[in-house]
């Protein structure tokens, strides 16, 4: 799986996730599914956006010149 | 492949995952250290407790533990965890930069949403594994995800060989989710309703809560940060491991023995006698492999001990490697039952976790962040090595502080409760053992005051490092590296 497919999937599972946010702050019993519920939704939405963000910023940077970087791996 | 062809054929690591551990790491371990000595106040003059329920011992503990577990050492474990999978296996983290992203935001959102329940007031009561059902699972998630990005780069590493470190990180990550899922089975009593109850009850629950807790202390505690040995010193003291058999009889010996130690946390209970013994003798079995470890930390420094005069980084890794001799010392001899009669419940126990989690596990994640920090942010070493080891000595004092006084007190604690005048009473009330111990949970605070000051200077020398104007980059492209050495 390359980096662009495994990135794509990512940023749409945030989107099951985000409802699931939803419905438990929408349903909650008590304050803490309610607290939870919101942050989760907040916390996906805004991981998701972020995604998108990453996406279009990595496309705008140039390319680096040398990507060579010696006796540097272990 | 040929190792000509390897050196021409550049690995873009990602590093950047690494760093947003690193500087987590770093706040989580001074939001521990704070709440640990505010804790020590509070326990050695109530009154701290500020009369309201979010400041109460009770609910400030486990945000203290977690904190200093899951926050400090589970971001300290992941981030070492995939900088030492991508530069041993010479892959790139499998996965792609936003499922590593997403991993490191959702265990930052798995400890907040943690610490909010438990100051909430939701907690399932079991030590080390507070949280409700729905914080476990996406504990679960995200620690699944972690696991299989851990074995995808294992998988397409181009070395042959598979390092040990990685053999310990590998037992880290899958033994803890078997752990955390058996032991937090649990019904919920409403999809959305935070409370939930065990689905094991009695004396089967208490032996599956401290199935996990003790390996917990095993797989997370010790597993995990024996990867960051195995990596580390090597590197910072640039020799190699004094025996790789050595380290491999480490690895199978630890982890055959560990995962039936825990019966020796519920001696004296309803648990069954050959249990209760069983877990006492897997405990004193594991002094072999613990020792066999330290010994094989401790000699990877012959020929290069002149290093601890001028790295005060290695020095913290190397001090860990004896703390962590000296704590696997303690467990077993406290996991005998005769010893432990007088142990248990006392502040010895409080003692001996702290020799572990401060002197082992804070100490070794120090060495590695101090040789981490400049390799991450191209930096030729910490902006001054003088606070670093300022930090060591501080630090050390503040552990010897602590756990000198909890031995004193709980050894003493055990001794008062036990004892009996002439007519068969027993001598003393419980009030009066809470009164003697008071002058020594006055030092144990003291201890917690140098260990967090320690702590603080970290914080600011690595700001120092990261901010620092003086770019010794010299145009190289951050996270590029070619393989081949």
């Amino acid at each position: 799986m390359d980096d662009d497919t495994a990135d794509a999937a990512v940023g749409v599972a945030m989107v099951p996730l985000c409802l699931l946010g939803l419905l438990l702050a929408a349903r909650a019993h008590d304050n803490e599914i309610y607290l939870f519920g919101f942050s989760l939704a907040a916390f996906t939405a805004l991981f998701g956006f972020s995604l998108i963000k990453r996406h279009y910023d990595m496309k705008d940077r140039p390319l680096p010149a040398t990507p060579v970087q010696a006796n540097d791996h272990v | 492949m040929s190792d000509h062809t390897l050196q021409a054929m550049p690995v873009v690591y990602n590093e950047e995952v690494v760093r947003k551990f690193m500087i987590a790491a770093m706040f989580w371990a001074v939001i521990a250290f704070t709440l640990g000595t505010y804790l020590a106040l509070e326990l050695t003059w109530p009154t701290f407790n500020l009369g309201y329920s979010f400041t109460n011992f009770g609910r400030l503990r486990p945000v203290h533990t977690s904190a200093g577990i899951f926050a400090f050492g589970g971001s300290m474990l992941f981030g070492t965890a995939m900088h030492v999978v991508q530069r041993t296996c010479r892959a790139r983290l499998w996965g792609g930069p936003a499922l590593a992203n997403f991993i490191f935001w959702g265990y930052q959102f798995f400890i907040v949403m943690a610490a909010l329940s438990y100051v909430m007031g939701y907690s399932k009561s079991r030590e080390y594994a507070e949280p409700e059902w729905h914080i476990d699972l996406w504990l679960t998630l995200i620690w699944v995800l972690m696991t299989i990005v851990y074995v995808g780069t294992l998988l397409r590493r181009a070395e042959p060989h598979i390092y040990v470190a990685n053999w310990f990180y590998l037992a880290f990550l899958i033994t803890v989710a078997m752990l955390h899922i058996v032991n937090n089975l649990s019904l919920p009593v409403s999809f959305f309703g935070a409370k939930s109850y065990s689905l094991f009850s009695g004396v089967q629950d208490a032996m599956v809560q401290w199935w996990y807790g003790h390996n917990a202390v095993g797989f997370f505690l010790t597993a995990g940060f024996l990867g960051m040995m195995y990596y580390f010193i090597p590197k910072a003291a640039n020799r190699p491991i004094y025996s790789y058999r050595l380290s491999i009889v480490h690895f199978w010996a630890l982890i055959f023995l560990y995962i039936w130690a825990g019966p020796h946390h519920l001696h004296y209970t309803a648990l069954p006698d050959w249990t209760q013994t069983l877990g006492m003798a897997f405990s004193i079995m594991l002094w072999m492999p613990s020792w066999g470890g330290m010994i094989n930390g401790l000699m990877t420094l012959s020929g290069a001990w002149d290093k601890l005069r001028t790295d005060p980084g290695l020095r913290f890794s190397v001090t860990a490697v004896g703390f962590y001799g000296m704590a696997t010392f303690e467990g077993p001899v406290m996991s005998i039952r005769s010893v432990n009669s007088l142990s248990h419940y006392t502040d010895w126990g409080i003692g001996h976790v702290h020799s572990g989690a401060l002197g082992w596990v804070a100490f070794i994640s120090f060495g590695a962040m101090y040789y981490l920090i400049p390799v991450l942010w191209k930096r030729p070493a910490m902006w001054s090595q003088r606070l670093v080891a300022w930090h060591y000595w501080i630090a050390t004092l503040g552990i010897v502080f602590y756990i000198t006084s909890m031995w004193v007190a709980g050894i003493m604690q055990g001794l008062m409760w036990r004892a009996y005048d002439s007519f068969g009473f027993l001598q003393y009330s419980f009030i009066e053992s809470v009164v003697a111990v008071h002058p020594f949970y006055i030092i144990r605070m003291i201890g917690g005051v140098c260990f967090l000051a320690g702590g603080l200077m970290m914080a600011f020398n690595m700001f120092m490092t990261i901010r620092d104007p003086q770019d010794s980059r010299q145009g190289f492209p951050s996270g590029l590296a070619v393989a081949g050495e």
